[in-house]
């Protein structure tokens, strides 16, 4: 396993999830499959207003069921 | 195969309320039917056959003495299991389960219940409802009753594959991605993944909580509206579950469907294998004869949507396992730990981001893509019905390209929460597969007279090998 990331500071930072025991080839293939999620997250982001919500879903639901 | 079989659920409820057919006797033929498909596909987690005949034979008093009451008095059904059944433990289709037995009914259990209906089996499900094909590395994979050697689709397996033999009318599954929609393409019935919020989920197994749907899946429409009357409504016990009312679907299964409209993406249709293409066609033309107008939509980026899902899903499922990912990790098969771990790196930020756009990426694809439209129609399976072996990926270096593929046209409707309606495709001899009917929020009565016109044209059919 590779060792640990060193902080500025020198301490050791703990791996993401560093508490699952899992091979270094799986750990490589989640930050892989998990950094092309967080770019379009990213690009969503700069598109959503501040005020936007969790509770919008449900919202939008409702409001759309209550259309003759 | 026996003339029962071939019976919806409904029409079975009337011959048994009509005393021309017991319902002993309708669970005996189903308990036989159901070993026998349990023989071709590992469709049944737990048989129980003499809680089933005297709950039977219950039902056959209340109908002499003029007392059964219900719908489905008397109707013997079986249903995925991850389920909360009084005095019983859930398989969740894993190793990992309840230490207990479960103190109360799951709603939707309880609902089934009391519309009369009773329960022969828990069915077989993909270890925690976590994975599209049907594959269970800890319990067997599931086989398809058209041809053993191909999937069932996933995660509502044994489901599909007891409703497809003719075993049961219909049954209960979940769907937080594709799990109603893709085993009724590959099994070659059909189902019903309501708009999220419109059936409580209180008492099922949790995978993503801001994903999951309870449905059914069932041979015929009309079950599938009868059944959605009475699961449908408001729940003390799931917060989520909407208060608005609950139309009389079967009393809409004839609405008129001339001159509605049916969208299509072609831009996202055009990614599906030419002979999927072929099929949504078909369909299409059929559609088209009962008189529906078929016009271009788009939808929001469909890649941008899968992705979204995605990052609602990883870390929602990896929460609910975080428990035991962490002291019992050996005790997942591996497909599932593979997956569940992916949702440990995504970033809180990102997951809170996925949520926050969820409403507005809806708001546009009720203004955009449904502008002038109905409903919208995709494929369910991208690619024609492919076999276990292919599929056979487990946590390897090939599984989100592979899961990728399979929940291709199902995943991202799951963001958008919209109600769908999945339909066979005519077979023609061969293989199943299917389309899904996509409709706007609550519109599921529109869905079902689409559907129960459409088998007027294409009936339901009882799954068998194909030689």
């Amino acid at each position: 396993m590779a060792p640990p990331a060193q902080s500025p500071a020198g301490s050791p930072t703990p791996d993401v999830a560093a508490y699952l025991d899992m091979t270094p080839e799986r750990r490589a293939a989640a930050k892989a499959h998990v950094a092309v999620l967080s770019n379009t997250a990213g690009r969503v982001a700069l598109e959503l207003p501040l005020s936007a919500d969790v509770d919008d879903f449900r919202r939008v639901l409702v409001a759309e069921a209550k259309q003759p | 195969m026996t003339k029962l079989a071939e019976l919806s659920a409904r029409s079975l409820a009337k011959a048994i309320r009509d005393k021309k057919v017991s319902s002993v006797e309708a669970t005996q033929t189903a308990i036989a039917e159901l070993k026998a498909c349990h023989e071709l596909t590992n469709c049944i987690i737990t048989l129980e056959a003499d809680e089933a005949l005297a709950a039977a034979k219950a039902a056959d008093s209340a109908v002499a003495a003029g007392t059964a009451k219900g719908a489905l008095a008397g109707v013997p059904l079986a249903h995925k299991d991850m389920f909360d059944r009084r005095g019983k433990v859930s398989s969740w289709g894993a190793r990992i389960r309840s230490e207990q037995p479960a103190a109360e009914d799951a709603t939707a259990i309880a609902r089934f219940k009391a519309a009369g209906a009773l329960q022969i089996a828990a069915l077989h499900l993909t270890e925690f409802a976590f994975g599209p094909t049907g594959h269970n590395y800890v319990l067997g994979h599931a086989r398809n009753p058209w041809d053993p050697t191909r999937i069932t689709g996933g995660s509502s397996a044994g489901t599909g594959c007891a409703v497809a033999y003719g075993a049961i009318a219909a049954g209960m599954g979940s769907d937080t991605g594709g799990s109603l929609r893709l085993p009724a393409a590959a099994c070659g019935i059909a189902s019903i993944k309501p708009t999220w919020g419109r059936v409580s989920r209180a008492g099922a197994m949790p995978l993503a909580a801001a994903l999951d749907t309870i449905g059914v899946l069932a041979r015929h429409v009309e079950d599938l509206a009868l059944t959605l009357g009475f699961l449908a409504g408001p729940d003390g016990r799931d917060p989520a579950a909407s208060s608005l009312p609950v139309p009389d679907y079967v009393a809409h299964l004839g609405d008129p469907v001339k001159g509605l409209r049916v969208g299509v993406d072609e831009a996202v249709v055009r990614d599906a294998h030419p002979d999927v293409q072929r099929m949504l066609e078909e369909v299409l033309a059929i559609l088209g004869k009962l008189g529906l107008q078929r016009s271009s939509c788009r939808f929001p980026d469909w890649q941008t949507l899968d992705q979204l899902v995605q990052l609602v899903q990883m870390p929602d499922a990896a929460a609910a396992h975080d428990a035991h990912m962490r002291t019992r990790a050996q005790d997942f098969g591996p497909q599932v730990r593979a997956r569940l771990e992916v949702g440990h790196f995504i970033p809180a930020v990102d997951h809170m981001t996925a949520l926050r756009a969820r409403g507005t990426y809806l708001q546009r694809t009720l203004d955009d893509t449904f502008k002038g439209l109905d409903i919208a129609i995709l494929p369910i399976l991208a690619d024609p019905l492919p076999t276990i072996a292919e599929l056979d990926v487990a946590g390897g270096p090939q599984l989100q390209a592979a899961m990728g593929r399979v929940v291709k046209y199902t995943r991202p409707v799951n963001y958008l929460g919209l109600p769908t309606l999945a339909l066979p495709v005519p077979r023609h001899g061969g293989l199943p597969n299917g389309v899904q009917l996509i409709g706007r929020p609550y519109a599921e009565a529109q869905l079902f007279a689409i559907g129960q016109a459409y088998q007027r044209e294409v009936p339901p059919d009882i799954a068998r090998p194909i030689a």
